[in-house]
């Protein structure tokens, strides 16, 4: 197993690739155009320590939930190579995935969409209870229901239980959903965007359900998120994504106080701070993300950079080490 | 005197549940040339707010009681068909929370906008086009581009255009509900530096609505903290952010990361916001606070001035005192 600053390393990427088919149009089909790809990732690599909270940030549509889906195999990947606890799981069969499939979680942004509206909150939670034979009898299976519910503050758990989902708000939706996955003790967890459809006075109480009750036990987060100040304060490490590709990483406090990547910069310089008195947050690049299907040649940000030279067009920079841990991919740094 | 003067403003839904109370007694005045930032939580009634003074509540809307002034005049003795003819659009113009997204694809950008102009004036639609081109390059797009459809428009410059269309009959007052929520983040500077430029240029008053703290602090003079349909809270900015006094306002900040602050534990205000078909007696906030006293679930606190333009309403600073 490799080792980072003498860490465990739970999970490394390396040269992930998903590529997404474009549907033909009846015309190209006839003309028999070759076919074109949404490249949604594109040869992203990295590792994540065990019990860390690691940021995938970026604007939507730059890959952040395709990376996620892909690495627990929700999604076959195109390309490259997924390590977890040190074990390739990118090739592995049914059999194999179905335990890795408790060990390796996924929370998703809109718990309405995840949770079954037929079935009541004690049935979504034991589902899992039963598929990975988590408990022998009905009583065990209650207690642990009972304890999750309570992990996630719904309590009492007896007014909870016989609810629908649509009898719930959407944080004690998204709880229902948080404790439905913490109760199969998952090792790793992929949460994306947990909390972008929350109340912001709610957030802070169901991120520290999701994080806490992981962190006594070695859990390990991809945070996914668009919002730069919540992964400022959750996270450990994180990257920063730009149509498919990684652009820079480092620890939380590099990305946000000495952003390398002309990308970062601007990502970092747009974000509004809750302050009046401090600076007021500049665009100061134009435009938008183009469409991942044909990205820019070289460096796909080139088009939109203050530093683009020639070389930017021509080239694809790699993420280079500049400075310890710090990670970034231009030719101008 | 105040552009807007609004005073115990009370609107409900009727719903088969009953009646929902998405404002209810809001008082608020906006003075000429400023940018009024109402904040709160989504479901706490901002958009019912707006739509009570640009009289656009759906059917099953009503008006309880209160009063609307603009520029001095009582809007609620105004017929409809003045209102529509003289104000909405022409005076107090509105950019519809979700409205990027709400463009006629079958109609190019430019004579959608160009419409509005020809609805209320009397212009040719040559001339029309003309301010559209005009009003396209003020926000920022291309004039050359007035003959696109929505779907050739990326999200910041449909935005931008539903902002063109706001000013398209040269409004004094213009409401932008949520205008930069759905957009991301390098956009949505782009698009709030445009708002910023407009009011500068145009001398408009305006008020943003919005959920996220952090936009109002970078683009409002004054700012007015909403909770379940009131008021909580009103002052200068620099005073909203430097000396709260609400607990709900304290708290708010308090909830909201800073990506400039160094890593801290975020809080969270316990429980969730009320819904408005039966709302908590006494003070709305009052299940959520950590300072509750036994007046605050019995009496609605009154909003009373601390100095300058800075109130609030909460039982603490009256000392408990009704
Ligand atoms: N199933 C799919 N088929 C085709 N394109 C897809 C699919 N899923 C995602 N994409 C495209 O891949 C790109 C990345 O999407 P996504 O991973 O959802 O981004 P993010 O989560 O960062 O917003 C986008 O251009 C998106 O439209
Ligand atoms: N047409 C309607 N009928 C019934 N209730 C409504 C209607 N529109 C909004 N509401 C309710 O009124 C309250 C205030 O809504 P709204 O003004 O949209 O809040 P905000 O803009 O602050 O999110 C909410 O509880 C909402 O569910
Ligand atoms: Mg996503
Ligand atoms: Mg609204």
């Amino acid at each position: 197993m490799r080792k980072m600053e003498g860490q465990e390393v739970e999970l490394s990427v390396v040269d992930l690739q998903k590529w997404f088919p474009v549907r033909k149009s009846f015309v190209s089909t006839l003309t028999s155009k070759k076919t074109k790809y949404v490249k949604a990732v594109d040869g992203v690599s990295f590792d994540i320590a065990k019990g860390e909270i690691f940021a995938l940030a970026g604007e939507s549509g730059c890959g952040k939930t395709t990376t996620g889906k892909t690495l627990l195999r929700l999604l076959e990947p195109t390309g490259g190579h997924i390590y977890f606890q040190g074990q390739d799981i990118t090739g592995i069969g049914k059999r194999e995935m179905k335990d890795l499939r408790r060990r390796m979680q996924i929370v998703y942004q809109d718990p309405y969409e995840s949770l079954n509206p037929r079935m009541t909150v004690h049935d979504i939670i034991a589902e899992p209870i039963s598929i990975h034979s988590l408990a022998d009898t009905t009583a065990e299976v209650d207690e642990l229901i009972y304890r999750s519910l309570k992990d996630v503050e719904l309590v009492p758990p007896e007014e909870f239980i016989g609810r629908f989902p649509h009898e719930l708000s959407g944080g004690q939706r998204q709880r229902v959903a948080i404790a439905r996955t913490m109760v199969m003790n998952p090792e790793f967890i992929v949460a994306d965007e947990p909390i972008s459809m929350l109340d912001v006075s709610i957030r802070a109480g169901l991120l520290k359900i999701m994080l806490k009750s992981g962190e006594a036990k070695g859990v390990t987060y991809l945070f996914i998120t668009h919002d730069l100040a919540y992964a400022r304060h959750i996270c450990d490490r994180g990257a920063i994504m730009y149509l498919g590709k990684i652009v820079e990483m480092s620890d939380m406090d590099g990305l946000v106080n000495n952003p390398l990547h002309p990308y970062t910069v601007a990502l970092m310089a747009a974000v509004p701070v809750p302050d009046p008195q401090i600076e007021k947050a500049k665009a100061i690049i134009s435009g938008e993300v183009p469409t991942p299907i044909d990205p820019p040649s070289g460096c796909r940000f080139h088009p939109r950079c203050p530093k683009a030279t020639d070389l930017c067009n021509r080239e694809e920079p790699k993420l280079k080490e500049h400075g310890e841990g710090h990670f970034v991919a231009c030719h101008h740094i | 005197m105040p552009i807007l003067n609004v005073q115990d403003l009370r609107m409900y839904y009727s719903t088969l549940k009953g009646d929902v109370k998405a404002v209810d007694g809001v008082d608020l005045e906006v003075e000429k040339g400023e940018a009024i930032g109402l904040v709160g939580e989504s479901g706490c009634g901002k958009t019912t707010f707006a739509l009570s003074i640009l009289r656009l509540l759906p059917y099953n809307g009503h008006f309880v009681s209160g009063k609307i002034l603009f520029n001095g005049d009582d809007m609620l003795t105004v017929d409809d068909k003045t209102f529509n003819k003289e104000y909405r659009w022409k005076r107090l113009s509105y950019v519809f929370q979700g409205a990027m997204n709400a463009m006629n694809p079958v109609f190019r950008v430019g004579d959608q906008i160009a419409e509005a102009m020809l609805l209320h004036e009397d212009v040719e639609k040559e001339e029309a086009m003309d301010r559209v081109r005009g009003l396209f390059s003020l926000v920022g797009i291309d004039p050359d581009r007035v003959t696109n459809y929505p779907h050739e428009f990326s999200g910041g410059m449909k935005q931008r255009a539903m902002i063109a269309m706001a000013l398209a009959c040269n409004p004094e007052f213009i409401i932008a509900d949520e205008p930069t929520t759905a957009l991301d983040v390098i956009v949505q500077a782009q698009t709030l530096q445009v708002i910023n430029d407009l009011r500068a240029k145009l001398g408009l008053t305006m008020m943003l609505i919005t959920h996220d703290l952090s936009v109002v602090a970078q683009t409002c003079t004054t700012c007015a903290i909403m909770y379940a349909g009131r008021i909580v809270e009103y002052a200068d900015i620099d005073t909203v952010f430097s000396e709260p006094k609400h607990p709900y306002t304290k708290a708010l900040i308090g909830a909201f990361p800073s990506i400039k602050e160094a890593k801290r534990e975020l809080v969270s205000i316990k429980g969730t916001p009320p819904n408005l078909l039966d709302p908590p007696t006494g003070c709305r906030f009052n299940p959520r606070c950590p300072y509750a006293m036994d007046i605050c679930s019995k009496e609605v606190p009154k909003f009373i001035g601390l100095g300058g333009r800075h109130y609030a309403a909460c039982h603490l600073l009256t000392g408990g005192d009704a």
